[in-house]
């Protein structure tokens, strides 16, 4: 697979192509703002590119802005943003236009090699992915009394799954279920927080994404 | 304290000497006694006739005049008024001395019988302002005297030769230079003429001045202004019926006329007086005003109850600092001076320096001494309000002050979060990233060293979450990119037991949306444990936040309100809850 690599960090970005290398991965390219990025995303063409949130000029959302401009300029190219903010809000803004072949990972996870092979991975395959630890904190919010209390602890855990961008055979690997009973939990889920159930999972990624926000 | 007009200096302020007021006394006095014997004896050719009330009005025509006169220069000096006023007064009875019966006063007679009213014409141009004449004016006044000194007067006088006109009592005219009876006769008409000319020019002049000016200065000028123009137009009718016989004469309709003429010159007396009345009836309001002062002064009601008294709306009251240049109002604001040139400022003055300045519109304070009073008597509450403003200025100040200290503190952890971001965060997640690399490179060759480069990896992990946390409670960027609303959702994110009521939309000043955010994580720091509930909304032009925990809140609220106070805000805080308020404009 081949990916692009956008970080001002030099060193940053060198060790962690190299750590991508070892397991596989083929790096179109490096940059280190966000104007180099979107030419060499237009130039090489890679799979996904990998993008710091925080980059050159402004040294704010430069590189999330640029990811979204990525998106509408070539759907067919994934997007995985590295940031070091723990809040849903920037994760939303990347997938609320298009939820597909996108994803928002905490930047600690990068030494985590097999996270980001897997996150990789599965961007390249059209999927949505989402930081655990985000999803957590969201499920976990105090909020007044309302249809989250109802989920059993199992519909929780599948819950949070759902809104990491995990699919229902993944959710089943990992919870060591069949898949037709993780269908069976979702729908469940969905009727009891008054969901619409979408059979693209991207867009069911993001409804409960923007219902769990809604606190 | 003192009062001094900024605008113009004042004039001189001297006790009118006795003799001063002696000389025209005196003078009104011999012409009076005079008048009367000349009146009594030929009262066939006189104007007040053998009535002895008719006189008695005659003389006290005069008198009003020159007592008005000499009062007007006693309130305040000002000669170009009352010097031709008085003249006017004595003048009134030199008609009289065009008389057989005026012996040896007879020429002084025939050449000043007709000077009043030019006299007259002066005093109310001038006006009790003593205003400049101006162009039009000084013209008029040149064809009056010119009408009646010169061609009334003295050419008449060089022509007329009583015998020879067939007045065989008269005296001796001293002033005959040739007896020429078609002359007299023509000069005398013409005069007349000229007379009715320039009293209805007179009439159109003053309408002309009463118009254009302030209504404060109208004021001042009308009563004088509009009974002077009728007694001259009385006195242009006189001419009109006198013009075919070529001279003034003591017909009834003349008679009736000058009746008239006498009333309104009673009118310009009282006019001159009513001046002092206006400013009598205002300093009893002020004496009032002194009395409401004393009882309760409402802070910034100075400004509007001298307003009220001195019946000028738009007076503004503004004070100096105490050790800089610049004005203030009431409120402690900075203020200028107006500019424009219909207002002046009267500075009030204590220790030879200006403390305060009262902006009134120009001809309110004409009278020094009325604006002297207003200091002396308001003394004690503009000195009070003064205080209170410069306090108030100087709070805002301090205000000032500690929101700069408390947006460079913002600004600081700022730097520092950012610091943090791109220094610190990033060197070590290369470092992880290098020790990954390790760990393959190692291979399976030595689970030792394996396990341990495994342990500083996880090391790092809780490093990089902890300054991550760190960073965030120094400064979240949510809130300067995207405002107190999204700020507070994030803080609410990560903070589970934080629960967000309404949140606002738009965006508010930085340092107002810092202070919003500090109340609701200052209050999260002292209520460690329990829910926390938060509400912030727009109520006008204020930020309401508001904030109840589960527990009671511990420690002091001093950081809160340091926070708040900086801003101008209010915070009212129990062991439950916690308000505040921040100004954030409209």
């Amino acid at each position: 697979m081949r990916v692009l690599i956008a970080d001002d960090e030099v060193l940053l970005r060198e060790g962690l192509a190299r750590l991508l290398e070892d397991v596989g991965f083929e790096i179109a390219g490096r940059c280190g703002d966000a104007g180099a990025l979107l030419r060499m995303v237009e130039a090489r063409r890679p799979e996904v590119a990998i993008v710091d949130i925080r980059m050159p000029p402004h040294e704010g959302d430069d590189g999330l802005v640029a990811a979204q401009e990525i998106r509408r300029r070539h759907p067919d190219i994934g997007v995985l943003v590295l940031s070091h903010h723990l809040e849903s809000r920037y994760a939303m803004r990347l997938l609320e236009e298009a939820p597909e072949r996108a994803g928002y990972l905490l930047k600690d996870r990068l030494s985590d090699v097999a996270v980001l092979a897997d996150a990789l991975r599965r961007i390249g395959e059209g999927e949505c992915v989402i930081d655990p630890t985000i999803v957590s904190l969201l499920v976990a919010r105090k909020r007044q009394r309302g249809p989250l209390d109802e989920l059993t602890e199992r519909e929780r855990e599948v819950l949070a799954l759902v809104a990491e961008g995990h699919s229902n055979n993944a959710i089943g690997q990992k919870l060591y279920l069949s898949r037709k009973t993780i269908e069976a939990h979702v729908s469940q889920i969905f009727m009891k927080l008054d969901l619409r159930d979408s059979h693209d999972r991207n867009r069911r990624v993001l409804a409960v994404l923007a219902f769990l926000r809604s606190g | 304290m003192t009062v001094a007009a900024r605008a113009a200096p004042s004039p001189r302020w001297s006790v009118p000497s006795p003799l001063r007021q002696f000389v025209p006394v005196a003078v009104f006095a011999a012409v009076a006694t005079a008048t009367v014997a000349i009146v009594g004896k030929r009262p066939d050719v006189a104007r007040a006739g053998d009535s002895a009330a008719a006189l008695a009005g005659e003389l006290a025509g005069g008198a009003l005049l020159v007592a008005a006169a000499l009062a007007a220069q006693a309130w305040r000096p000002r000669p170009r008024f009352t010097g031709p006023l008085a003249a006017a007064g004595i003048g009134w009875l030199l008609f009289e001395w065009n008389s057989p019966g005026a012996g040896p006063a007879f020429t002084a007679g025939l050449v000043l019988y007709a000077l009043w009213p030019p006299l007259l014409a002066q005093a109310a141009l001038r006006g009790p302002d003593e205003r400049p004449l101006g162009r039009p004016a000084v013209a008029l006044l040149i064809v009056a005297y010119a009408t009646s000194l010169g061609m009334l007067g003295l050419v008449a006088a060089a022509v007329y030769d009583p015998l020879a006109q067939g007045c065989l009592d008269c005296p001796a005219n001293h002033l005959l230079v040739a007896s020429d009876a078609d002359s007299w006769h023509e000069l005398g008409q013409l005069g007349l003429v000229l007379s009715v000319i320039w009293t209805a020019a007179f009439a159109v002049l003053a309408y002309g001045r009463l118009t254009r000016l302030s209504p404060a200065g109208r004021r001042v000028a009308a009563p004088v202004l509009v009974p002077a123009a009728a007694a001259l137009a009385l006195f242009g009718a006189a001419a009109l019926h006198g013009r075919e016989r070529g001279f003034m004469s003591n017909d009834p309709t003349d008679r009736a006329l000058w009746v008239g003429e006498m009333a309104a010159l009673a009118i310009v007396a009282v006019g001159v007086v009513w001046e002092r009345v206006r400013s009598r009836r205002a300093r009893s309001a002020l004496a009032r005003l002194v009395v409401d002062l004393g009882a309760s002064p409402p802070p910034g009601g100075l400004e509007g109850q001298l307003a009220d008294v001195l019946g000028d709306r738009s007076l503004r009251l503004l004070h100096s600092l105490d050790a800089e240049p610049g004005w203030i109002d009431s409120e402690g604001h900075a203020a200028a001076l107006p500019r424009d040139a219909d207002r002046v400022a009267t500075s009030v003055v204590a220790g030879g320096r200006e403390v305060s300045v009262l902006v009134h519109r120009r001809g309110l304070l004409d009278d020094p001494g009325f604006a002297q009073e207003i200091a002396s008597a308001a003394r004690l509450a503009i000195e009070h309000e003064r205080l209170h403003a410069s306090r108030r200025a100087q709070l805002e100040r301090l205000r000032l002050s500690r929101a700069r200290l408390v947006a460079t503190a913002d600004a600081h952890r700022r730097e520092l979060e950012r610091d943090l971001h791109d220094g610190a965060q990033q060197r070590l997640l290369t470092l992880s990233i290098a020790i990954r690399l390790a760990r393959r490179r190692l291979g399976r060759g030595d689970p030792a060293l394996e396990r341990e480069l495994a342990a500083a990896e996880s090391e790092l992990g809780v490093s990089l979450a902890e300054l991550r946390e760190l960073a965030h409670g120094l400064f979240p960027m949510v809130l300067s990119n995207e405002g107190l609303g999204a700020a507070l959702e994030v803080l609410a994110e990560r903070t589970p037991r934080l629960v967000t009521g309404a949140l606002p939309d738009g965006r508010f000043a930085a340092p107002v949306e810092s202070a919003a955010y500090f109340v609701v994580s200052e209050a999260l720091r002292r209520e460690p444990n329990g829910d926390v509930a938060i509400n912030a909304r727009r109520e006008g032009d204020r930020l309401v936040v508001e904030v109840r925990t589960e527990a009671e809140l511990t420690g002091e609220a001093t950081a809160i309100e340091d926070r708040v106070g900086a801003l101008g805000g209010a915070l009212v805080a129990d062991l439950h809850h916690l308000r505040a308020e921040l100004p954030c404009g409209s």
